[in-house]
């Protein structure tokens, strides 16, 4: 029974419009089907020989079959509620493939038979339709992404088994699945804390973004060719580590306008000063050096909620994300608070370059308690950021702009540089309150920023 | 190594400790001068003398109690009971004394008893005597239980049993008296008490043989590999409470089934609990349900062939093994 509506959950076929053995084509009406909200003709999906599984006036549910198109299945009569008789075991074998099948239908072709609907059983399936299948064959089937429907059981009463399992994901041409089943055996528990220590070499190895070329695996479904692109390491981090950010870490994000006129101001008499080949700090670098400043007054927003403890760190190391191809990396400029803005400025430029040009180094990647991330030269005036974890927060930067601004009491308007930021905060380390002095005191840096001279 | 029968390695460890140490002293019925009722003292009342090898009357939580008072006054009693149907006798003593009085003083006294017995069918002794019991005292606790089921282990276990300040149930088994095998001479053997032994390694299944069932275990999976190429990993866990859960669970990981064979009854017992513990924390890994091989849910019957087909031989634990496998 296909999914005709939305909101459809059951069926009635009103009139077959072809007859039992009609040879019938592709996209042939063969069916008016009565929804919850109207009465719809139905046309074949595939060509073949047409055998009706349910008898007009049935009620159906939505993946039960009505009828079936292949070469010469014998027909099963419609009084059994449409389900498939145990006795028309070809019938089965063709439905497999051929089935009118609602779900496919309905939602275009990239949709997998699914476990529980009947016309995906199996020998290892009970009438309930339920695949019967051993625990650890289950995990292996969803760690390398085989469809159980598919695989026959050779258990004790048909149950599939692990054998069962790898047989099918060596055996099965299944491309889509092909990087899954090459993984070696099961991540096991204890081998998490291994894969966690492994990240700064992984993220280094962003460097060199080397994505593998498309596979086209499925063409003319409705939503076109599939291709499929396997992740490079450090895409399958970032996959994983936003992932575990968003799954994990209670967040809330302070968004805050900055005013500045001074340090536009700054940025121009330093343009005059510096020497011809010297590098000019960007209002980036003055973020950063703000963010270092503020971080050593607040011991909080420079530590982690780890196993239910805070963990403070005694050096300020502040990430700055970067944009390489087809990879985000995060170098990071040690102890930042100590350092002057000019020193800042060349170490940002500095790794920046190595970024691209992937000789960037794990230490240089490896040991930052904030991040700062800046989408300003996109032309983004504000917006939120992931957590990089175990990291308290991240400050996401908005382009800086010259807006109208109120400047007088009496409503005078004028033209200003104003930067929005955003603060995204894990609230199990920062609160609040805290999150808010912490970001007023970027802000305070960045609107006198002759401060950070002192 | 030399090879001794497990009673003379039982012998030895006895003798051993008494030598080390001497607050051990051992109690129970004709073990004196009669050289106990399965040979386990034998020699030991003309060494030690009268003082340190005590014959007593049939009484078994008198005994009991006696090893108990003694133990909580510093000394280290052995007692021995003839078979552990015998032990139900001394049950208040064993459950709401040995087991309790740590707890029940705060830490401040101890009860460093062992009170041996054997148990087990085979020898047409009848339901009152024949009866595997180590799931009625695994379910107490404050008792530690071993369960031996090599002349080594009997000698190294009951070494370390007595070196312990717990009161330890001590199950041996009447068949295995007579069994030989090595055990080290080295009088500071001492078994480790939680530590499981893997006696054969395999990587389709995993049978857990308890006290005798290790031995019959071995048997069934040298004729697993031989006849049907299936290589079974044999473990006996030795002690069942502590319990080396890990041995098992890693055992199970690899191998993704597991059959436990014991001689007890199977409701409630040693292998039920041991199903349970699998399944929590290897569900994931398992191909088949736990499967048991017990001894029939039934008292013993003295008919020979009766009593012969209502405890575990190595036919049924090859049969429960492949029906993990396959339908038989």
């Amino acid at each position: 029974m296909p999914r005709l509506s939305d909101s459809m959950e059951e069926g009635t076929i009103l009139k077959w419009l072809v007859s039992e053995g009609d040879e019938v084509k592709k996209g042939q009406e063969i069916a008016e089907i009565e929804t919850d909200k109207a009465t719809m003709t139905y046309e074949a999906d595939e060509e073949g020989v047409f055998h009706p599984v349910a008898g007009e006036g049935d009620t159906l549910s939505i993946g039960e079959v009505i009828a079936t198109i292949g070469e010469d299945a014998p027909a099963t009569s419609g009084d059994n509620g449409g389900k498939p008789k145990e006795d028309a075991p070809e019938a089965e074998a063709d439905e497999e493939d051929r089935a009118v099948d609602a779900e496919a239908a309905g939602e275009g072709g990239d949709a997998q038979p699914k476990a529980e609907q009947p016309e995906s059983k199996t020998a290892s399936g009970d009438e309930n339709g339920r695949v019967k299948a051993s625990p650890v064959a289950r995990r292996l089937a969803k760690e390398q992404g085989v469809d159980l429907a598919s695989v026959e059981g050779t258990g004790p009463g048909g149950r599939i088994v692990k054998a069962d399992v790898e047989k099918a994901a060596s055996g099965e041409a299944k491309p889509a699945t092909k990087a899954e089943a090459k993984k070696d055996d099961a991540p096991k528990r204890e081998e998490r804390p291994a894969e966690r220590e492994a990240e700064p070499a992984a993220a280094a190895s962003a460097s060199s973004p080397g994505t593998s070329d498309p596979k086209v695996t499925e063409t003319g479904t409705t939503k076109g060719d599939v291709s499929v692109v396997d992740l490079t390491r450090t895409q399958q981090v970032v996959a994983r580590r936003m992932a575990e950010a968003k799954a994990t870490i209670p967040e809330f994000t302070l968004v805050a306008e900055i005013d500045m006129e001074n340090a536009v101001a700054l940025r121009s008499k330093l343009k005059e000063v510096a020497g011809e080949d010297a590098v000019v700090p960007s209002f980036n670098d003055m973020v950063v050096k703000a963010c270092a400043f503020a971080l050593r007054d607040h011991p909080r927003a420079n530590g982690s909620y780890k196993d239910g403890k805070f963990e403070l760190y005694s050096r300020v190391n502040v990430g700055v994300a970067v944009a390489a191809q087809n990879a985000l990396v995060v170098p990071v400029i040690h102890d930042a608070d100590q350092k002057s803005l000019g020193h800042i400025a060349r170490d940002v430029r500095k790794l920046a370059a190595r970024v691209r040009d992937g000789t960037v180094s794990p230490p240089e990647l490896a040991g930052g308690t904030f991040t700062v991330s800046n989408l300003g030269m996109f032309g983004i005036t504000s917006f939120t950021a992931v957590i990089n974890p175990p990291q308290a927060a991240i400050l996401a930067v908005g382009a800086m702009q010259q807006r109208p601004v109120i400047v007088d009491d009496r409503g005078k308007v004028e033209a200003r540089h104003r930067m929005n930021v955003s603060l995204v905060c894990d609230h199990r380390i920062l609160y609040g309150a805290d999150a808010a002095e912490f970001l007023g005191r970027i802000r305070a840096l960045l609107e006198e920023p002759l401060a950070m001279a002192l | 190594m030399p090879v001794m029968r497990y009673r003379e390695a039982l012998n030895a460890a006895l003798r051993e400790e008494m030598q080390r140490d001497e607050d051990v002293f051992i109690m129970g019925e004709d073990i004196g001068v009669f050289n106990g009722a399965f040979k386990v003292t034998n020699g030991l009342l003309k060494e030690f003398g009268e003082k340190r090898v005590r014959d007593t009357p049939i009484s078994e939580n008198t005994i009991v109690g006696m090893g108990v008072g003694a133990a909580m006054t510093g000394l280290r009693p052995v007692v021995e009971l003839m078979t552990i149907n015998f032990s139900l006798l001394a049950m208040d003593q064993i459950v709401n004394h040995a087991a309790t009085i740590h707890y029940m003083f705060g830490g401040q006294v101890r009860v460093p008893l062992v009170v041996r017995m054997p148990q087990g069918a085979g020898h047409q002794l009848g339901p009152t005597h024949s009866h595997s019991w180590e799931a009625l005292y695994l379910h107490v606790p404050g008792l530690l239980v071993a369960v031996p089921s090599t002349p080594e282990d009997a000698k190294g276990l009951l070494k370390a049993a007595i070196r312990d300040d717990n009161p330890v149930i001590f199950i041996e088994h009447e068949y295995l008296y007579g069994q030989r095998g090595d055990v080290p001479e080295d009088e500071d053997f001492v078994a480790d008490f939680g530590q499981a032994a893997i006696r054969r390694e395999g990587d389709d299944v995993t049978i857990i043989g308890i006290s005798r069932m290790a031995v019959t275990a071995q048997k069934a999976a040298e004729q697993l590999a031989q006849e049907h190429e299936v290589e079974a990993e044999v473990i006996d866990p030795r002690t069942l409470r502590p319990l080396d859960l890990d041995t098992i669970v890693k055992s199970v990981e690899k191998t993704n089934r597991a059959i436990i064979v014991e001689e007890g009854w199977p409701h409630g017992g040693v292998g039920a609990n041991l199903a349970a513990l699998i399944q929590e924390q290897a569900f994931d890994y398992l191909d088949a349900p736990v499967a048991r091989v017990t001894g029939a849910d039934l008292p013993m019957p003295y008919s020979k062939p009766l009593e012969q087909i209502a405890f575990p031989h190595e036919p049924q634990v090859v049969e429960a093994v492949l029906a993990t496998f396959r339908d038989v």
